[in-house]
C-alpha cells in the first residue's frame, strides 16, 4: 500500500463510524442543519444585502470591515494592516491559503506562522494541504515525525507517539503565539446582524491567534455570512458535528476588539485581548456562482470535509485531486467558484456518496455535473438547462 | 469536441460507436415486436465488456476521431456475449413469471443516451433525448421496463431536456417472486445510481430476501453511505483511476464474502476483471 493509502484508510476508519455515531446521539443536529441550509440559502438569494449588513454591523462594534473582489485585491488590504518586520500567527484559513496570504506576508518580510497543526506540518514540508479539515491527512505519523525532528531539530522518532509528536510542537508554537503582533484567521460563520465571526477549534491555536496579538484580522468568504448570530453558532455546531468533532473543544467568538464595561458599565475598547478588529469579506468569483441556481449550491457547502472521506476518487486519487487547499468532492466544486478550473470537475464519477452524507444536502454530482458541462463547451456558464 | 462524435455517431450507429446492432438483439427471439410496454435493454448488458476498449480510446478519439473505436466496427468477445444474452433472457423470464406482459423493439432499440449524460455533455445528451422520445412516441410506447442503471436513470432525466410523457419502470420494481439457486451468501455491491440516486437498493435486497437469498452487511462496505463504485463511470476520464478503484473495491467486498452480487452490467465488466465469482442478481435467481 502506498503512503496515501495506508494514511487515508487509518483517517477513514478513525472518522467515519465517529460521525454515525454523533449524529446518532446528537439528534437536533441534523435539524440544525436543515435549519443551516434554509439561513444560508437567504444570503445566496441577496448577497450583496448581507455583506453591506455585515459590514455596517462591523463598523457598530468598532471594528473595521472591507469587501474586496478578488485575491490581490484582498493581498492588497491585509498587508497594508499587518505592514511588514511583523511577527504574524495564523489560525488555518482555506480563504487564506485561496489567496496565498502566508506566502504573500512572507515575502513583504514578515515572520508568518501556521498555528493549526496539520497546517503548521504543511508548512514545514511546505507541500499544498490534502483536506479541508486535516490538511496533513496525506501524511502518516512516521513521515510527520521524520519531518518535525529534521525542520525542528527536536527528539522525536518513527517510534514516537501522537502525543509527543503533539507535544514538541506545542513547545514551538508557545514562543510564536506570545511574541506576535498580528493574528491571522479565517471564519466558520460571520453574523450580518451582530458583525460577529465564529470560530470552531480543538486545539487552542485560534483563540491565541486572536486573542493575544495586538490586532486580530479575520479573513472570509462571502459564503460565510449568515442572516443572525444565532445561525452562525448553528453552522459552528453542525460544522464539528459533521467533521467528527463533536463536541468541540472550543467555539470562539469575536465582536469587535476586545472591550470591558467594568468601570461604571460604560464600554471601552480595547481590554486584554486585541486593540484592532478588522473583517475582509472575499468575493472571488463567489457572487457570480449565486446567480447560477446549481452551481450556487457549492455555497452552502459548511466545510466539514465529511464528503472527502465517502469518495472514492478521493480515497484513491487523494492529494492530487483539485486545486489546494480545495481537495475531494467539495474541492471539485470550490476549484470552479473561485479558480474557474473545470478540470478536477471531469473526475467525478458520480458514485453519490457525498451528496448522501452533506450536511447542506448538496446534490455535488449534479454542481459537478454542470461544471463538467461547462468544462466540455457543451453549455456556458450562465445558460440554463436543456429545452422543456 | 468528444460530445460531438458521440451524438454523430448516435446518429449514423444509433450507438456511442459502431457495433452490429444485431448483436444487440441475438438474445429475444420469442418477444413481440414493439407494443406499448417494452423492455429496454439500450444494449448495455450486450456491449458492457468492450466498455474498456472504448474508455481506452476516448482520450485518443478527441484528437484522432477517425482512428478510434468510434470509425471501426467492434463486438464483444462469444462468450461475454453469451453471459449477457442469458441475463437478460433470465431477466425477461423473471418478467413472465411475475405476470408482466411487454415487447421489444429489438435492432430498432435505441440508445439512451446514458454516456453523454455522465461524460457531461448536457446539451447533446438533450438533443438525444429529444430524439429517441419523438421516436418511442412514434412506436406508441407508453411503458418502459429498464433493466440497468444507467439507462434508468438517463430516461429518469429526459424530462429536463424535453417533453418526456413515457412511464419508465425498472424491472426490479416488478419482479414480486422470485427464487434463489443456491445457497451461498453474498455481499452486494451496489450500483450508484440505483443505491444513491434512484431509490432501488432495497427493492433489489428484499428480491434476493423473499427469494431465500443470504445477504452479508458492514457498515463500512456496504452501506448506503459507505460503500462506493466500482470504478467504470471515470474510466473514459481516466483509465488507470477506474481501475485503481475496481481492484480496491473488489477487495473490500472480499472481506465479507468470496461471492459478490451486482445489479448493473458496467459493474460486472469492471470488476470482474478482479474477481471470478461475480454474478448478477438475475443469474442467482429464478
Amino acid at each position: 500500500m502506498s503512503e496515501w493509502e495506508i494514511a487515508v484508510n487509518r483517517a477513514i476508519n478513525n472518522n467515519v463510524p465517529k460521525v454515525f455515531q454523533i449524529l446518532n446521539k446528537y439528534p437536533y443536529i441534523l435539524e440544525l442543519a436543515k435549519k443551516l441550509r434554509e439561513a444560508k440559502l437567504q444570503v445566496l438569494s441577496n448577497p450583496e444585502k448581507y455583506i453591506e449588513e455585515t459590514i455596517n454591523s462591523v463598523k457598530r462594534i468598532g471594528g473595521n470591515a472591507y469587501f474586496v473582489r478578488d485575491a490581490n485585491e484582498a493581498r492588497e488590504v491585509i498587508s497594508k494592516i499587518v505592514g511588514s518586520g511583523k511577527k504574524v500567527v495564523m489560525g488555518k484559513s482555506m480563504v487564506a491559503y485561496e489567496i496565498g496570504l502566508r506566502k504573500y506576508l512572507q515575502s513583504i518580510g514578515n515572520e508568518v506562522w501556521e498555528t493549526d497543526l496539520g497546517e503548521f506540518l504543511i508548512q514545514l514540508a511546505d507541500e499544498p494541504p490534502s483536506h479541508i479539515l486535516a490538511p496533513a491527512v496525506h501524511m502518516t505519523k512516521e513521515r510527520i515525525a521524520k519531518l518535525i525532528r529534521e525542520k525542528l531539530h527536536v527528539d522525536v522518532d518513527v517510534n514516537s507517539s501522537h502525543e509527543e509528536l503533539v507535544a514538541k510542537v506545542r513547545e514551538f508554537l508557545r514562543e510564536k503565539f506570545i511574541k506576535a503582533d498580528v493574528g491571522i484567521t479565517g471564519a466558520n460563520a460571520v453574523a450580518a446582524d451582530t458583525g460577529s465571526v465564529i470560530l470552531v477549534e480543538n486545539e487552542g491555536n485560534i483563540r491565541m491567534s486572536s486573542v493575544l496579538p495586538t490586532v486580530h484580522i479575520a479573513v472570509a468568504g462571502v459564503e460565510k455570512i449568515v442572516p443572525t448570530f444565532y445561525d452562525a453558532l448553528t453552522e459552528a455546531t453542525v460544522q464539528a458535528a459533521f467533521a467528527g468533532l463533536y463536541p468541540p473543544t472550543y467555539i470562539n467568538v469575536s465582536s469587535g476588539p476586545s472591550s470591558t464595561g467594568d468601570i461604571e458599565m460604560k464600554r471601552v475598547s480595547p481590554a486584554h485581548g486585541p486593540k484592532e478588529f478588522h473583517l475582509v469579506i472575499v468575493d472571488n468569483g463567489r457572487i457570480e456562482i449565486s446567480r447560477d441556481e446549481v452551481l450556487k449550491e457549492t455555497l452552502l457547502c459548511i466545510r466539514c470535509g465529511r464528503c472527502h472521506m465517502h469518495c472514492p476518487v478521493y480515497r484513491v486519487e487523494g492529494v492530487d485531486w483539485g486545486d489546494p487547499p480545495y481537495t475531494g468532492p467539495m474541492g471539485a466544486m470550490w476549484s470552479y467558484a473561485v479558480y474557474r478550473d473545470t478540470k478536477p470537475a471531469m473526475y467525478c464519477m458520480h458514485s453519490g456518496n457525498c451528496k448522501e452524507v452533506c450536511p447542506m444536502k448538496i446534490n455535488i454530482p449534479r454542481v459537478l455535473e454542470r461544471i463538467k458541462a461547462i468544462g466540455n463547451g457543451s453549455i456556458r456558464d450562465g445558460d440554463g438547462y436543456g429545452k422543456k | 469536441m468528444l460530445g460531438k462524435i458521440i451524438l454523430q455517431n448516435l446518429e449514423k450507429h444509433d450507438f456511442p460507436y459502431n457495433i452490429d446492432k444485431k448483436i444487440c438483439s441475438g438474445w429475444a427471439n420469442d418477444l413481440p415486436k414493439g407494443g406499448e410496454t417494452i423492455l429496454f435493454t439500450s444494449c448495455m448488458h450486450q456491449t458492457a465488456s468492450l466498455s474498456d476498449t472504448f474508455s481506452r480510446t476516448i482520450p485518443l478519439a478527441e484528437k484522432v476521431p477517425s482512428l478510434s473505436v468510434f470509425a471501426k466496427l467492434i463486438k464483444p468477445n462469444k462468450e461475454q456475449l453469451e453471459r449477457s444474452y442469458k441475463v437478460l433472457r433470465n431477466i425477461a423470464s423473471l418478467l413472465k413469471k411475475n405476470g408482466v406482459n411487454f415487447g421489444y423493439l429489438y435492432e430498432e432499440e435505441p440508445y439512451s443516451g446514458a454516456i453523454l449524460l455522465e461524460l457531461g455533455y448536457l446539451n447533446e445528451f438533450g438533443i438525444h433525448a429529444e430524439r429517441v422520445t419523438k421516436f418511442l412516441k412514434e412506436k406508441g410506447v407508453k411503458r418502459i421496463i429498464t433493466v440497468d442503471p444507467h439507462t434508468h436513470n438517463a430516461l429518469n432525466r429526459y424530462n429536463e431536456f424535453t417533453k418526456f410523457d413515457i412511464e419508465v419502470v425498472n424491472y426490479l420494481e416488478l419482479v414480486k417472486d422470485a427464487k434463489i439457486k443456491t445457497d451461498v451468501s453474498f455481499v452486494i455491491h451496489d450500483s450508484c445510481l440505483y443505491s444513491r440516486f434512484l431509490g432501488l437498493r432495497d427493492v433489489y435486497r428484499q428480491i434476493l430476501t423473499n427469494a431465500g437469498g443470504k445477504i452479508v452487511e458492514d457498515l463500512m462496505v456496504t452501506s448506503k453511505e459507505v460503500s462506493y463504485c466500482c470504478g467504470s463511470p471515470i474510466k473514459p476520464v481516466n483509465h488507470e483511476l477506474g481501475e485503481k478503484v475496481a481492484k480496491s473495491r473488489v477487495e473490500q467486498l472480499k472481506k465479507l464474502s468470496e461471492n459478490i452480487l451486482v445489479v448493473c452490467p458496467m459493474c460486472y465488466a469492471n470488476l470482474s476483471k478482479y474477481h471470478n465469482k461475480i454474478y448478477d442478481l438475475a443469474e442467482v435467481v429464478e
